[in-house]
């Protein structure tokens, strides 16, 4: 990458450097016809020697005096683009580092330093109004998804809570309760689902922008650890080979919500008694779980493909895990191999 | 046991109380937020259920007030926002416990019934309920003063049944409280079932009477 004005500088060099060169034969044209013209005049004739070395002298002395103006040019040219970058793009280089530590998270913002240069008073004013712009949406959206979990999940409570009451009325028979039943645990996943868009949604709109370093090995180790009781429940082997720290930047909690997704993924679509196995290296987490026949590697990732009468869950978890991964520019991927499915995420 | 209800939705606030009124609770609702203020002002209550956005102002406002004068009353946040950020400002300012919306009302008995035990810690921090007694700061469970070893899971569930006492537990509303979000992790509850039969089997090992009865085939009911 080259800076602005060294790239104006090369040319202007070449093109020095060029007009220089292409002036020896004209100087040594223009001083030999006028030595011609002074030895004519006071009749001197010369040797065809003297001649030549006359003829020597001259491409001698012009290539000298081209390489000193080169050179002082060069030098000049330098000096001067230096001294130009340093004052008259000072402000675009102010704007620049303003722009680059603008958060929009933080909602501060950004202030110019003013500039009595035409052209960038009118970029940083452009950029003022954009900026601005964007944080009134972000507001909007952050409002947005803030009220929609207000106006949704209190609706959910109170109808689960009226079931709830209702379950205490007496007598009910068994047709009823189950009735009851089943309406509390669609509710429930109406409330899960919920729960998912919104937290889509807020990965969507930067809510979760701060980044650290996250000890990855020992995040998957902990998530194992808290879901052992489902794996014994399922009855799952567990294999694994995780390398010691391994370490990723990102948010906590959205690195969390990965690697807890992917692993309650593989736990919830084993098939009792078999096995798991996951793998975790400076560039790789993988995780393989048993299956019979391979998915829609196209449509997995996308909100609500794999959402079926049969699957407990919401059909947002792996939307979220692409969501996350895209965010760090992290590549995911699935293959179905031996009767396995193979989800990998590569760092 | 007196309970102030602080909630701007009528319904809801009608459910909880209905739930959680027996012979151990006697609640009143506060529907927004000066009625709220001048409740807890003029009275003391074992347990508040704080909802956060109420007509008239914040109920985060409320809590930051009870806590400069210095009342000691418990304080439950029950608020449909459940971000991170809500939750730690709440329970920094003071509040003993956090239940986003939308939950099981057996799982907000559950929790009045822990923060009043945790508030009244000097006399009581043993439940007894005929043979059984429950030491909650052991964590441990005695039958007729044999101790009863019973897993994590099975002791969150006992303590989920005693503070539900006499109601109708759903198995949705089981599995949640035991596993939370992951809920979903299984398609049946298969699993609920096994911790309850082995509870069962344990208590009626040590000579515990059958209070955990099954109900329409999915229910349960811890009767006493």
């Amino acid at each position: 990458m080259n800076n602005l004005l060294n790239r104006s500088l090369k040319r202007f060099l070449l093109y020095s450097g060029l007009i220089l060169i292409a002036g020896i034969p004209i100087y040594y044209l223009a001083l030999s016809r006028l030595w011609q013209y002074e030895l004519d005049e006071h009749q001197i004739i010369l040797t065809p020697e003297a001649r030549r070395e006359d003829s020597l002298l001259i491409i001698g002395a012009v290539t000298i005096l081209t390489v000193i103006f080169f050179a002082l040019l060069l030098g000049g040219f330098i000096l001067i683009n230096r001294r130009i970058s340093r004052q008259l793009w000072q402000p675009f280089y102010n704007t620049l580092e303003r722009i680059r530590q603008f958060d929009l998270n933080r909602q501060q913002p950004v202030e110019f330093t003013p500039t009595d240069i035409a052209e960038f008073s009118r970029l940083n004013e452009a950029l003022d109004k954009l900026l601005s712009a964007n944080m009134a949406t972000y507001h909007r959206q952050k409002e947005f998804a803030d009220n929609a979990s207000h106006e949704l999940q209190t609706p959910i409570a109170i109808a689960q809570s009226k079931l709830e009451v209702l379950l205490q009325s007496q007598p009910l028979n068994d047709d009823q309760f189950e009735q009851i039943e089943e309406a509390l645990n669609a509710l429930s996943r109406v409330s899960r689902i919920n729960k998912n868009l919104l937290l889509l949604t807020k990965i969507e709109n930067n809510q979760y922008a701060d980044l650290e370093t996250i000890k990855l090995s020992a995040l998957v180790t902990d998530i194992l650890q808290m879901l052992e009781n489902f794996l014994e429940e399922k009855n799952l082997r567990l294999t694994t080979s995780v390398q010691e720290n391994i370490e990723v930047q990102g948010n906590r909690i959205l690195v969390e919500i990965l690697v807890q997704n992917l692993i309650n993924n593989i736990i919830r679509h084993s098939p009792e008694g078999s096995s798991i196995s996951i793998s975790l290296n400076k560039h790789l987490l993988q995780l393989t779980n048993a299956g019979t026949s391979p998915l829609d590697a196209g449509r997995l990732f996308m909100r609500f493909a794999t959402t079926g009468s049969h699957a407990p869950g919401t059909g947002l978890g792996l939307a979220i895990v692409k969501q996350i991964a895209d965010r760090y520019r992290w590549k995911i991927d699935y293959q179905f191999q031996n009767n396995n499915h193979i989800f990998s995420i590569q760092f | 046991m007196k309970i102030l209800i602080v909630e701007d939705e009528p319904e809801l606030a009608k459910s909880i109380k209905q739930y959680l009124t027996t012979e151990q609770y006697l609640c009143e609702v506060a529907y927004n937020y000066a009625e709220a203020l001048e409740k807890t002002d003029l009275y003391s209550y074992d347990c508040i259920l704080l909802d956060l956005m109420l007509p008239g102002g914040d109920g985060m406002k409320i809590l930051r007030h009870l806590k400069e004068e210095n009342k000691q009353d418990g304080v439950i946040i029950i608020s449909a926002k459940d971000s991170l950020d809500d939750k730690i400002t709440g329970l920094q300012i003071g509040a003993d416990d956090y239940l986003a919306k939308p939950f099981h009302l057996p799982e907000l008995a559950a929790r009045i019934h822990s923060v009043i035990r945790r508030k009244n810690f000097g006399h009581s921090n043993i439940i007894e309920q005929n043979e059984i007694s429950v030491d909650l700061l052991a964590r441990k469970v005695m039958v007729n003063n044999k101790e009863v070893p019973l897993t994590k899971k099975e002791f969150d569930l006992l303590l989920y049944f005693i503070s539900n006492k006499n109601r109708v537990i759903s198995r949705n509303a089981l599995a949640e409280h035991l596993t939370g979000d992951m809920a979903d992790l299984f398609d049946n509850h298969h699993v609920i079932y096994v911790h309850i039969r082995n509870l069962k089997k344990k208590l009626s090992d040590a000579g515990s009477a059958n209070y955990l009865k099954t109900l329409y085939g999915t229910g349960y009911k811890w009767d006493i």
